[in-house]
């Protein structure tokens, strides 16, 4: 596998709203690997918080994935899981949604590297 | 110079530099909600155009889909290299193989679907710029914290 991903580059993996996930595989990002595990989910409204997590979890363990994209309002429901990721790889980045607009103070880096600006942590 | 004096000076320039990369991050981030909404009305022109089910995530691959392999992926630049990670470009292969995403919606589709796909292509380049951003502020913050511990070791040993 990491032969694999070293001689045709890494995915960038989805985790998304319907518009998000046909969006981005439109640009050229999904694929289905030999054992049919896809690069993508989509969630709705009928998608279990358990199932994103579990997918979110299965795409950091993949070796084949650089990145993974997941909608701000999404990462809300997971929040307890990206926190605890301090890897830089695979690079997760929250991105906006139709319904929900970029909020930097809800992402996980942003929120932790403003918390180095506390008065108390500079001293 | 003391040696506190040096920690201290890195720390307030690393500290700017934090600054500057989060406001970079932010300012990276609007332009993917930008090109990611001005591809979302080209999906939902498409949509009106050809239908309500016929621009969905029921036309997406599934896990019985025959596999394929991903036209857009991400390589690490030889030349460009941040804190020993190297910085991500995308990278666009085509095989005879790969069949354009576009066609999973049928061969007469509209030029908004076209449209759609290039602003999301658009906002892929952002996105790429996003992560080495965020790599870079990761790193920054890391040594901030590091050279915090440094400074109160140097502090109880006074």
């Amino acid at each position: 596998m990491a032969l694999h991903a070293a001689i045709k580059g890494k995915l960038i993996s989805v985790i998304g709203d319907e518009d998000t996930c046909v969006g981005f595989l439109l640009g050229g990002v999904g694929e289905i690997n030999k054992n049919r595990h896809p690069n993508f989910l989509v969630v709705d409204k009928s998608t279990a918080v358990s199932e994103v997590e579990e997918c979110f979890k299965r795409f950091m363990k993949r070796d084949d994935i650089d990145i993974i994209l997941i909608n701000q309002n999404i990462a809300e429901m997971i929040r307890h899981v990206i926190d605890g990721h301090t890897s830089p790889i695979p690079a997760v980045l929250e991105i906006p949604s139709k319904d929900h607009p970029y909020d930097a103070s809800k992402d996980s880096i942003l929120r932790r590297a403003k918390g180095m600006f506390n008065p108390d942590e500079l001293m | 110079m003391t040696e506190l004096d040096k920690i201290c000076t890195v720390l307030d320039k690393l500290t700017l530099d934090a600054l500057t990369l989060m406001e970079e991050e932010i300012q990276i981030k609007l332009n993917v909600e930008n090109a990611m909404c001005g591809g979302e009305t080209h999906l939902a022109k498409s949509r009106y155009i050809l239908g309500q089910n016929s621009v969905s995530s029921l036309q997406l691959p599934t896990e019985n889909s025959p596999d394929f392999d991903a036209v857009t992926t991400v390589v690490g630049e030889d030349d460009e290299e941040l804190f020993g990670q190297k910085a991500r470009t995308l990278e666009v292969v085509k095989n005879e193989e790969q069949i354009d995403p576009v066609r999973w919606f049928g061969y007469l589709v509209p030029q908004d679907l076209y449209h759609s796909q290039s602003m999301f292509k658009q906002a892929l380049q952002w996105i790429i710029r996003a992560v080495n951003v965020q790599t870079r502020l990761i790193e920054t913050c890391g040594k901030i914290e590091q050279l915090k511990e440094l400074k109160k070791e140097l502090l109880v040993a006074k």
